[in-house]
């Protein structure tokens, strides 16, 4: 809703400043978004008056013309055919700057310099195809700027306007809030007291077939008309809030909408077949081609203004060209309705057709206001289009409401708010905006709000406006009184900030992704057509492509985040999120949401510590399994085991894909993206991932936290460094000596793995680490060497090797 | 005699004490050891007048005079190997050498406000509650008091999966849920990802909301504007300023915006709050008796509040970040900062 102070002035004085009115009607639930003065890039624009034209020597077209600018004379070349001497035109001198980045230079047109430019209201961006420059009828002195000579140095303001409030969707409702402010009295140019009562109409009939799609139907018919454009005050009103002036007769209709609120549409009444207007829902197949220039098909759910033959208007939403105002007008028949809120938005969305008018009777119309919105129009239309209305005219007011009564309790009001305000208070309060205030009982009060306060339909309404009229900020601050419960810890959010924890202690950095991912991933995944993984929840109306189906992994936007990292020159990433991914379940059913944890590991292992010390190695498989073990164990988990992933997924490379178990539960994979993956995704370089189901992780049990006494007695390594055949798991000769449950055996470490030189070919050296400690006793050398020759034994009769020579 | 002897030996241990403090570089150490180990040292002396003192005492003074020495030895000995080490090494020590770190991850920014405003809350004794992302247009609208055709469905840019299911436009779903399957009192706060078809230098599609609500009888909007001024001060500064205004939200009556004094001009006026001073940072309301009828609770009986917070515009606020598509492009450039 926008208007410009000036206007609001005319219906209520105040003396607020712009930005002070702004900040009151913010604080009244009127949100101001913008306050600017209008065409301020128009401000070095100045009134110039032609002296003389003379024909330019050299062009049949132009006259270089001496103008007057104040004080100054100015000789500037000029193409238009109405330059003549008298009159008074915007003149832009140079350096000033019109709209459209248009800078006005010196120059010479054809051998003629010229001193700035004479401005068309086209140039100026005061209308969208007048010819010629702009005569300024009625100025008679130059030098001043042009917003001056104009009226137009205005500030507008600009309000947000909540749903709730649609009476404040007109300059006039918006002053009634600002009289309620500054107690200043409303000035209407029209009051329902003194308005004429329509009986009936001669000359034409209007039949409304469903009065509550059309509770109030107001028609008039004019005469002698003489259609031409509007006089300036007019034209200005419409132009200072960004609309277009069109001609005089539906610049009143529309100022008229945008002063009360009330929509309005004239027909030329000659192009209506038996002079009929006949409301009613559309017939199938019909069509009617709007005021737009769009022909747009109709359907039986659509409410139609017609006449005898044809459908004529959209009600509420917009006229036909059928039936237009042109410039051969004569007789027009003026259309004051009022329509259902429901049906007007559901034909607006239907026709994909937004409108000032649709977006009034989406909200809400005041069926009162009806016949004063038509008195005010036919009032301007008599005066600046030379029409006379015909006597008479229809008002079918048969679907308007009664006013209705509701009750206000003070004590639930008190309740409600933690106040203590007595019947009086409120009921001063309620007064002061024409609401009808009555006691019916100690604590009860009957509130009968005014008809143009559509909004107030419940005691809940009439406390929200105690609340306002009070104001927020002077109601006061307490803390509630609530019993003292236990606030419950979920589950899963306490595991998340474990996980998170852990992750970023392994140098990894948290990402957010959106939901929805493009189709494409699948395809990139390497994902077979018959794969369900394929399956999305696919959203109906996407801002883009990429972001039209919620997605099924964490995987490919992570793979789009390293991407982007090392097309910004940043290799080394390490990423995870947590998040839900979306698998459908059928039409009109919510998916099932399931929530996932991913990493991606990229580039080099310790990019992100300082080079002096670390050395930069690329990350390779063993960092992905070390993050993996590290989560898995610090969450405490038993159990943690990675078993080969035999059918793992298309994008993960065959050789490097392990699935990850935890007490006895698989839980989730890790490997290496394929080299095909990777170049779907236009990268270069090798990606590790770990993807776990985290509903699955939530569902673990940590192993519980117990103390094992500190060992007594000392402990005793031995290293074994033993040649084994290259196919040997040394993962495995390592699980073959734990297996072994020797009681002394209290660690088995791997130390080193080692192929090449002084290493027979098809041979690698494995170094293992035991330490031996007893619970019960200092260990002998003896014990020791006899327990460790039998594992030495054991290993290298198990995996055929033998020891190597150190 | 022995008094005098326990005399002389304390006096040694201070003396040689001194010295040793003394001894600032490896030039310094023989004359030391000379001093007090060598054969005229005062132990020597010490020993030789021994034999004068009572037989009864001579074993104790010994074993004083022994374990001074044996003690003056040991620390003689840490000086010069701490002097043997730095010596060799102390023009090799590069101190502007940067430190050896081992590297760390961060969270989301998001993620850190989110947290910071649900701590705040979970120290108010709210719980924490989380609902689906895609949500039926019922829970979404309709138990919300938002029925169909409602021109506040306008505000509200809507992602469909089908006729009746959504993506959330809002977390506020959580308050017919919640209020569903629990009675109050009820303290809850609902934070989640919530998506609407908007996306410009200030709306991505999705982004973060923290809804919360409080039911209870006799719950008042001055206790909405005392749970929220705590709130703010914590999540600001004590001293920020707030001011509540009317507003409109089909689920709560009366509604209310809550602006804080602008936090990037001190309330002078800026681009960011446009030159208002002010800054809208969250919605706010009495839960609508309407809502409480649909989970039927007693309107009459029960009354609540109901607040709902962008994420990312506090994170804006409080991390000066001025464009919100960084959020979700994963620069690590952008999360190193936070």
């Amino acid at each position: 809703m926008k208007f410009t102070v000036d206007w609001l002035k005319q219906y209520t004085d105040f003396t607020y400043t712009p930005q002070e009115l702004a900040d009151r009607l913010t604080m009244a639930g009127l949100e101001v978004d913008a306050v600017c003065e209008i065409f301020a890039e128009l401000k070095d624009v100045k009134v110039a008056e032609i002296l003389a034209a003379h024909p330019h020597p050299e062009a049949d077209r132009l006259q270089v013309c001496d103008v007057q600018v104040g004080k100054d004379a100015f000789r500037i070349v000029c193409g238009a055919p109405n330059a003549r001497p008298g009159i008074f035109v915007p003149v832009a001198l140079p350096g000033v700057v019109l709209p459209g980045d248009f800078k006005i230079k010196k120059s010479k047109i054809r051998g003629q310099a010229s001193d700035g430019m004479l401005c068309s209201a086209k140039e100026l961006g005061l209308s969208k195809d007048a010819e010629g420059i702009m005569e300024l009828a009625g100025v008679s002195t130059s030098g001043q700027s042009i917003l001056e000579a104009l009226g137009l140095n205005e500030t507008l303001i600009e309000v947000d306007l909540t749903p709730n409030r649609p009476d404040c969707a007109s300059v006039i409702g918006t002053a009634r809030e600002v009289a309620a402010m500054s107690g200043n009295p409303l000035h209407l140019p029209v009051t329902k007291d003194t308005l004429p009562i329509l009986k009936g109409s001669k000359t034409f009939k209007v039949s409304v077939d469903d009065q509550s799609l059309c509770p109030r139907y107001v028609a008039r018919r004019m005469t002698g008309v003489t259609v031409a454009p509007s006089p300036w005050w007019l034209q200005k009103r419409l132009i200072s809030v960004g609309q277009r002036p069109i001609n005089n007769v539906v610049d009143a209709t529309n100022f008229v909408m945008l002063e009360f609120g009330q929509p309005l549409h004239a027909f030329d009444f000659k192009k209506l077949a038996k002079a009929e207007i006949i409301v009613r829902p559309a017939r199938k197949g019909e069509k009617i081609t709007t005021l737009d220039g769009q022909e747009r098909e109709l359907d039986p759910a659509m409410l139609m203004i017609c006449d005898a033959e044809k459908p004529v208007a959209v009600a509420g939403v917009m006229g036909g060209g059928n039936s237009e105002v042109d410039d051969t007008t004569t007789e027009i028949l003026l259309e004051s309705a009022c329509f259902n809120a429901v049906s007007v938005r559901k034909t607006a969305r239907s026709l994909n057709l937004s409108t000032d008018a649709s977006y009034r009777f989406e909200r809400g119309v005041d069926p009162h206001l009806a016949p004063v919105a038509m008195e005010r129009l036919v009032q301007i239309l008599t005066d600046i289009a030379g029409a006379t209305v015909e006597m008479g005219g229809i008002d079918l007011a048969a679907g308007v409401p009664s006013p209705v009564e509701y009750t206000l309790r003070v004590s639930q009001t008190n309740r409600l708010l933690g106040t203590d305000f007595n019947a009086e208070k409120i009921s001063s309060y309620l007064s002061a905006i024409e609401m009808t205030v009555r006691q019916i009982d100690a604590d009860t009060l009957g509130v009968t709000p005014p008809s143009f306060r559509i909004d107030i339909e419940r005691e809940a309404d009439l406390i929200e406006e105690v609340t306002r009229l009070h104001g927020y900020n002077e109601i006061g601050t307490t803390l509630p009184v609530v019993p003292m419960s236990f606030a419950e810890r979920d589950a899963g959010r306490s595991l998340k900030k474990e996980v998170a924890d852990i992750l970023m202690a392994n140098s990894c950095y948290e990402a957010i992704n959106y939901s929805f991912v493009s189709p494409e991933h699948a395809d990139h995944l390497g994902l077979a057509g018959d794969d369900e993984r394929r399956e999305v929840v696919t959203i109906l109306n996407p801002l883009t492509e990429d972001q039209s189906v919620m997605r099924r992994s964490l995987l490919p936007a992570l793979l789009e985040n390293v991407r982007r990292n090392i097309n910004h020159q940043n290799g080394d990433v390490r990423l995870f999120e947590m998040g839900k991914v979306f698998i459908p379940k059928g039409a009109g059913k919510q998916p099932h949401e399931e929530r996932r944890l991913a990493v991606v590991l990229s580039g080099r292992r310790y990019g992100q510590a300082p080079a002096l010390y670390f050395e930069q190695n690329a990350t390779d498989f063993a960092d992905i399994k070390g993050v993996a073990f590290s989560l898995l164990k610090e969450l405490r988990l038993n159990q943690i085991a990675f078993a080969p992933d035999d059918h793992h997924a298309p994008y993960v490379d065959s050789s490097q894909a392990l699935l990850l178990t935890a007490n006895g539960e698989t839980i989730g994979q890790i490997g290496r993206f394929s080299k095909q993956c990777l170049s779907n995704f236009a990268i270069k370089q090798d990606v590790y991932f770990i993807d776990i189901d985290f509903d699955a992780l939530t569902a673990l049990k940590p192993a519980p936290k117990r103390f094992e006494p500190l060992p007594k007695y000392p402990s005793v390594q031995r290293d074994i460094a033993i040649l084994v055949p290259v196919s040997v798991a040394a993962g495995e000769m390592v699980a073959t000596i734990w297996d072994l449950k020797d009681k002394l055996v209290e660690n088995v470490e791997l130390f080193d793995v080692y192929r090449g030189k002084n290493i027979d070919e098809g041979f690698k050296s494995v170094a293992i680490s035991v330490t031996y400690r007893s619970q019960e006793k200092t260990l002998q050398e003896k014990a020791v060497a006899k327990v460790h020759q039998r594992i030495v034994d054991m290993v290298m009769s198990r995996f055929g090797g033998r020891l190597r020579e150190v | 005699m022995p008094d005098q002897m326990e005399h002389a030996l304390q006096e040694l241990k201070d003396e040689a004490a001194r010295d040793l403090a003394a001894i600032a570089g490896a030039d310094d150490l023989e004359p030391f050891r000379i001093k007090y180990f060598g054969r005229k040292s005062p132990f020597a002396q010490l020993m030789r007048q021994l034999g004068d003192a009572p037989a009864e005492d001579r074993p104790r003074l010994g074993q004083l005079a022994n374990e001074l020495k044996k003690e003056l030895q040991l620390h003689f000995d840490e000086k010069k190997a701490l002097l043997a080490h730095g010596a060799g090494e102390a023009s090799d020590i590069d101190l502007t050498l940067p430190g050896r770190m081992q590297p760390q991850g961060k969270l989301h920014p998001v993620t850190q406000i989110m947290e910071e405003i649900c701590g705040i809350f979970e120290g108010l004794g709210f719980t924490v509650a989380e609902g689906p992302d895609i949500e039926t247009d019922f829970y979404n609208f309709e138990a919300l008091n938002i029925p169909a055709h409602h021109p506040a469905r306008d505000m509200h840019d809507t992602f469909y999966v089908d006729d009746s299911i959504l993506l959330r436009t809002h977390t506020s779903p959580m308050q017919a849920r919640v209020m569903e399957t629990q009675k109050p009192p009820l303290r809850v706060i609902a934070p989640g990802k919530v998506y609407r078809c908007d996306s410009d230098i200030t709306h991505t599609p999705m982004f973060h909301q923290v809804e919360g609500f409080l039911v209870d009888t006799n719950v008042s909007f001055a206790d909405l504007k005392g749970v929220l001024s705590v709130f703010i001060a914590k999540m600001f500064d004590e001293t920020t300023p707030i001011r509540f205004r009317p507003s409109f939200f089909p689920f709560t009556e009366p509604s209310a915006e809550v602006d804080i004094g602008c936090v990037m001009c001190n309330s002078k006026g800026c681009r960011v709050c446009k030159q208002t001073g002010w800054l809208e940072i969250l919605g706010a309301g009495m839960i609508d008796p309407e809502v409480f009828k649909m989970v039927d609770y007693d309107p009459e009986i029960y009354s609540g509040f109901a607040f709902g917070l962008g994420v990312e515009r506090i994170a804006m606020l409080k991390y000066g970040i001025n464009d919100i598509r960084l959020y979700y492009e994963n620069d690590l450039r952008f999360l190193r900062q936070f």
